[in-house]
């Protein structure tokens, strides 16, 4: 075990972090905010990525690819994630508006449920009008491979990282520096109340499910540049990993989720050396497959420490019936 | 309110005088498709209809002694679940009263399936099923592929023979019956051949996954020479990225179920020089098996993946069999078994993916293939295997 | 509607003229007319489904007929599909079948037999409460029976619908009883199918996995109970991993915890070669009969209706409400908490078990997060806290995706949509907060407008 093995998985684990912090990111607002798991967001992730695929072969079409393009790579790859995000913030308003505006009042169960539908109908929507295959994602930048010492960085990770974490940073400021910010700080801290004093719920509640939504379009499209095969059904373990990682944060807590989302990566990649450290220590036989059985074991463990989430306070949580 | 009556009861005389269905239903011959066209293998499906719609569309009727019947398929979505799957292999036998069953494709599906065919005497093949459960003890189920045990180790001797390899690495999914009972096989097959421990990476991960760093940085520190992933052509494109990502520089081993025409498209220029064994080569291709690539390719624009193959194949095998019962009687019952008996008579059958014989278990005695990719992104042909 | 004032209503309209005729009529008239319209369609469904031009007998009460014209007419319009313009009929005929055959024969028995039936129900009730319950249940068995006898695609349906119920009702002790939004129902049943299938296949069946039947006599399927006994068990001891963090945790927390959970049972159990691993476990002997499913459907409900209306299940509900108040009011919260998801894992994994029997082949992947997503669907659809709403919600959701089956992948689109409209318009369900009095649901009824 030396310790270029330990640090290529920490790069690796860095970038597979990034995409469940991005996405736990989307959760953690909702979940922050309006007390609702939005069980969508895996699927308007996937849908994020879809819609990053379209833009991105249209712009291709327009300035040419290769060396025939009129603009590089990376100009492309800018105008991508900014347009789908933009777009993809208006699938998240509709799923709001349909699924879960409606159930304002309802118990948090009931607005689960659609948020799960709203899901199954986003994948099977998919199903139907782009056909069961599997696309593939452009490559807007040329891949390259840097060999530093035994450890493989491409410029994709890096660029991954980076993005993910500017995201993440414009976000912390947005939430604490800018007045909406403000509004929704206090309405995650409550919802009953906060209203009452002039704030407009509605208006905070679209705001959080666009950029949420945003985020993960974001997310969509950086993982489609990193793994770049698509199907109908890659937000669904996506989405409930996320979720676990949202939750994990800690409730009100943004820093919390990104953070909780890099850890669920860290342990997602490092359970697989860690095995085999533990066979060549105690000369074990395991194998890696037991990758997932280790890695939320360690999730629950953590949650029967810290009952409230890394970053969470204490309170006491019930289901409004 | 009147009038919506009576429109209803000119409408039910009418139909009794038309009802063209009951007057029909002896001249056609049913068969079923239980396959997944919903769930999380849609392409599994719509590969599995296009097969055998392009097969009515060639042969709408079928000669059975002296009589012509229409071909009537009946598609029925298994959505990708055992659960799914009895009932709609239920529904097709007793509702739909098919005569025989192509599909379902997937094991988890198949095993379960099978055992309701079996139950009502229905003949059935599983185009693409490789558990072993699907066809044992069942004397009406069949299936149209080799087996594991045959597959790995033509793998593991390819990559000794030609690729020279001394030490080799598997990477597969845990959670899929498939990948996992072909990547035990190559294991046995190859550490048969250079000793216990030759396999110095057998690394796994779960249905879904799409990162293989952590694991592939496993396999480069290894030093295998040679890595084996009989993964699905959706996985393979991120497999092989994150091989050359983490520095993986040795060559790569797959087995059929990369064959798919959406391999390259997503691959690109990654997958160019790696070999996989497979049922057919698809450049170079002649005959019939040229003749039903190139019709695939103009009705629906891209190469014929296994499953598409294999469900031509055992579509066609099962209407010889049909046809080589000489002549069905009209009692259902009793035509199931003709058809059974039939299919377990033929002789090398001459399918597009090779020539097939069942052994009593149900199960195809067939060649395999060893394709390279070729550097126009081409499955051409490397070497043939039989067993 | 039957509790209206008859001065006040003047019943105008077939609708409202109905209701009030059938309001008087208690289960047991029900039951008859049930059973005169499967006798019936036992003796004639066959010619008359010829007579009205069906090419066979519906077997789902006409959904599924229509349902494929509906898919008939999809392929037309966006395939190009040829048409054939005589499978139109099937609408009105499947109508005039179902007419003819149920709703008819159902509403004239249910209403001639009221005034018996209601005598026959009263008189029964005076006694103790098995006597009705055994007539019910044997009747509502017969009813079954005939029913599913005449098509085995229905039997099949009946027997995973009626799994579906009992695996619903389990999961509505802990997330409709308790509030809690549990995850972990598919590994619960995941526990008691292997378990079950490990006691039968191991014990009885010769099988590569498992190895040589350890056993074997002619009457091994009497230790059926057992294995689904066993099975529970095992679920419910599974079950202490998220019972015991749940006194600390509560509501979001409790949901990723038991989250996690399922995630950590579907990899052990793709892991454990010895259970087959991925590859499942295949030939499980064929025990789990109609019967067979009956009795511990009914006995799952029965006993799960006792644990609700019970003093435990009145402190769930105070657990659920406020948890801290109900500390205050004496209730011994853990205690609630750890019975919850005790009874909640053992029906689960007996559920599980009869799964494993009827389909006769498991393995991990079914119970992911599909499942998680079907259960989570039966319960909230049929109504939380309701013995009712889980029945009416499995069965309804079961049939549905019967039903819908020609439609293939617009089904996925009209089911969710369905239940989003259901959760906007009854964000707690159909049927919820419904109490299930057996003596009540068993008893006659009164005449509207008559006094008890």
């Amino acid at each position: 075990m030396s310790l270029n093995f330990f640090m290529q998985n920490l790069i690796n684990a860095l970038q597979w972090g990034s995409f469940y912090a991005l996405i736990a990111l989307g959760y953690s607002m909702v979940y922050s905010i309006l007390m609702l798991f939005n069980f969508a967001h895996g699927d308007i992730f996937m849908v994020g990525a879809y819609i990053g695929l379209g833009v991105a072969l249209l712009l291709l079409k327009i300035v040419g690819t290769g060396t025939a393009a009129l603009v590089p790579g990376w100009l492309v790859l800018v105008a991508t994630i900014l347009i789908s995000m933009f777009l993809t913030a208006f699938v998240g308003i509709i799923v709001e508006r349909v699924a879960y505006r409606p159930l304002r009042d309802a118990p948090r169960a009931s607005a689960a449920i659609t948020g799960l539908m709203v899901g199954i109908i986003l994948e099977t929507s998919n199903i139907l009008f782009l056909g069961g295959q599997r696309l593939a994602f452009p490559q807007l930048i040329q891949s390259q491979t840097y060999n530093i010492g035994g450890i493989f960085i491409t410029n994709k990770k890096i660029m991954i990282v980076i993005v993910s974490i500017a995201l993440m940073t414009a976000l912390h400021q947005f939430v604490t520096r800018t007045r909406w910010g403000m509004a929704m700080r206090a309405m995650a801290y409550d919802f009953v109340v906060v209203p009452l004093v002039g704030v407009p719920l509605n208006t905070i509640a679209v705001m959080t499910f666009a950029i949420g939504s945003a985020l993960a379009a974001a997310a969509g499209i950086l993982f489609g540049l990193a793994y770049p095969v698509l199907d109908p059904y890659m937000g669904v373990s996506f989405g409930w990993k996320a979720f676990v990682a949202a939750i994990l944060g800690g409730r009100g807590s943004i820093m919390g989720a990104c953070i909780a989302g890099f850890m669920l990566g860290f342990i997602e990649i490092m359970t697989v050396p860690g095995i085999q450290i533990l066979n060549r220590l105690f000369s074990l036989n395991i194998g890696s497959n037991l990758r997932d059985l280790i890695a939320y074991s360690i999730v629950l463990v953590i949650l029967v420490f810290r009952p409230h989430g890394l970053f969470g306070e204490p309170y006491s949580a019930k289901l409004r019936l | 309110m009147r009038k919506g009556r009576l429109l209803i009861a000119v409408l039910l005389c009418a139909g009794l005088v038309i009802s063209p269905s009951v007057w029909a239903a002896s001249d056609t011959i049913n068969i079923g498709f239980p396959i997944p066209l919903t769930g999380d293998n849609p392409d599994l499906g719509a590969s599995s209809k296009n097969a055998a719609e392009m097969y009515l569309k060639k042969f709408p009727t079928v000669e059975v002694g002296a009589k012509t019947y229409k071909l009537n398929f009946i598609y029925e979505d298994n959505e990708f679940k055992a659960e799914s799957a009895v009932k709609a292999v239920t529904k097709l036998i007793t509702e739909e009263e098919v005569l025989a069953i192509v599909g379902p494709q997937a094991s988890a599906q198949a095993v379960p399936a099978g055992e309701v065919a079996n139950n009502y005497a229905t003949p059935m093949i599983s185009p693409w099923s490789t558990n072993p459960n699907a066809t044992l003890n069942r004397p009406y189920v069949f299936r149209g592929c080799f087996l594991d045990p045959f597959q790995g180790p033509v793998a593991a001797n390819f990559v000794t023979d030609e690729l020279g390899a001394k030490k080799a690495a598997v990477l597969y999914d845990i959670a899929s019956d498939y990948p996992k009972g072909l990547a035990e096989f190559f294991k046995q097959a190859f550490e048969k051949i250079h000793g216990p421990g030759s396999v110095v990476a057998f690394e796994s991960f779960t249905t879904g996954d799409k990162d293989f760093s952590a694991q592939m940085a496993n396999i480069v520190a290894s030093g295998a020479d040679v890595l084996f992933t009989p993964q699905y052509y959706s996985e393979v494109p991120l497999i092989v990225r994150a091989a050359q990502e983490n520095g993986f520089t040795k060559p790569i081993m797959g087995s059929d179920s990369w064959g798919s025409g959406d391999l390259m498209g997503l691959c690109g220029d990654d997958c160019k020089g790696f070999y996989f064994s497979t049922h057919y080569a698809a450049a170079g291709a002649q005959g019939a098996t040229k003749e039903f690539i190139d019709e695939y390719n103009a009705a629906y624009g891209k190469t014929p993946d296994d499953v598409a193959a294999l469900t031509w194949d055992s579509l066609g095998i099962m209407i010889q069999a049909i046809r080589n019962t000489g002549g069905l009687s009209g009692d259902i019952k009793a035509d199931r078994t003709k058809v059974k008996d039939a299919l377990g008579a033929i002789k090398d059958y001459p399918g597009i993916t090779g020539k097939m014989t069942f052994t009593p278990e149900g199960d195809p005695i067939k060649c395999a293939v060893v394709v390279k990719i070729n550097e126009e992104g081409q499955f051409a042909f490397h070497k043939s295997v039989c067993p | 509607m039957s509790r209206t004032d008859p001065a006040v209503t003047v019943s105008r309209g077939l609708p409202v003229f109905m209701g009030r005729m059938l309001a008087g009529v208690p289960l047991l008239g029900w039951l008859l007319g049930f059973l005169v319209a499967v006798l019936i369609e036992q003796a004639v469904g066959e010619p008359l489904a010829q007579l009205v031009s069906l090419p066979k007998m519906p077997v789902l009460f006409g959904i599924l007929t229509v349902s494929k014209v509906i898919a008939a007419i999809i392929n037309t319009v966006f395939k190009d599909a040829a048409f054939d313009p005589a499978i139109l009929i099937h609408v009105p005929a499947a109508i005039a079948y179902l007419t003819v055959v149920y709703l008819a024969p159902i509403v004239v028995v249910a209403r001639i037999s009221a005034n018996i039936a209601n005598r026959a129900a009263g008189a029964m009730n005076r006694w103790n409460l098995l006597l009705p319950a055994i007539v019910h249940l044997g009747l509502m068995y017969v009813v079954l029976h005939i029913w599913a006898g005449m098509s085995d695609y229905r039997l099949i349906t009946l027997k995973i619908t009626l799994i579906a119920v009992l695996l619903t009702l389990s999961l509505n002790i802990i997330n409709g009883y308790m509030g809690e939004f549990s995850c972990s129902h598919p590994g619960f049943m995941a526990v008691g199918a292997y378990m079950s299938s490990l006691f039968t296949v191991g014990l009885f069946v010769d099988d590569r996995v498992l190895g040589n039947a350890l056993m074997a006599c002619s009457l091994d399927f009497l230790s059926f109970p057992l294995a689904l006994i066993f099975g529970g068990i095992c679920a419910s001891a599974a079950a202490l991993l998220v019972a015991i963090p749940s006194f600390k945790t509560r509501g979001d927390y409790l949901a990723i915890i038991s989250l996690a959970f399922l995630f950590i049972i579907k990899s052990l159990f793709e892991n454990l070669q010895a259970l087959g691993g991925s590859r499942g476990i295949a030939g499980q002997p064929d025990w789990a009969t109609l019967p067979v499913i009956f009795i511990v459907v009914g006995l799952g409900i029965w006993s799960i209706n006792n644990f609700v209306t019970s003093t435990f299940g009145k402190a769930l509900n105070a657990v659920r409400d406020d948890e801290l108040a109900a500390e205050a009011m004496t209730v011994n919260t853990r205690k609630a908490k750890m019975t919850a998801f005790l009874v909640g894992a053992f029906w689960a994994g007996v559920a599980g078990g009869l799964l494993a029997h009827v389909l006769r082949y498991i393995n991990p992947a079914m119970f992911g997060i599909q499942k998680l997503a079907e259960v989570l669907a039966m319960v909230y659809f049929g109504g939380l806290n309701s013995v009712y709403g889980s029945i009416v919600g499995a069965v309804s959701i079961g049939l549905l995706g019967e039903a819908l089956r020609p439609l293939e992948i617009l089904k996925w689109i009209i089911i969710p949509l369905l239940l989003i409209l259901v959760m906007i318009y009854r964000p707690t369900g159909l049927v919820a907060f419904r109490d299930f009095d057996l003596r009540e649901a068993m008893g006659p009824k009164t005449e509207p407008g008559q006094r008890k």
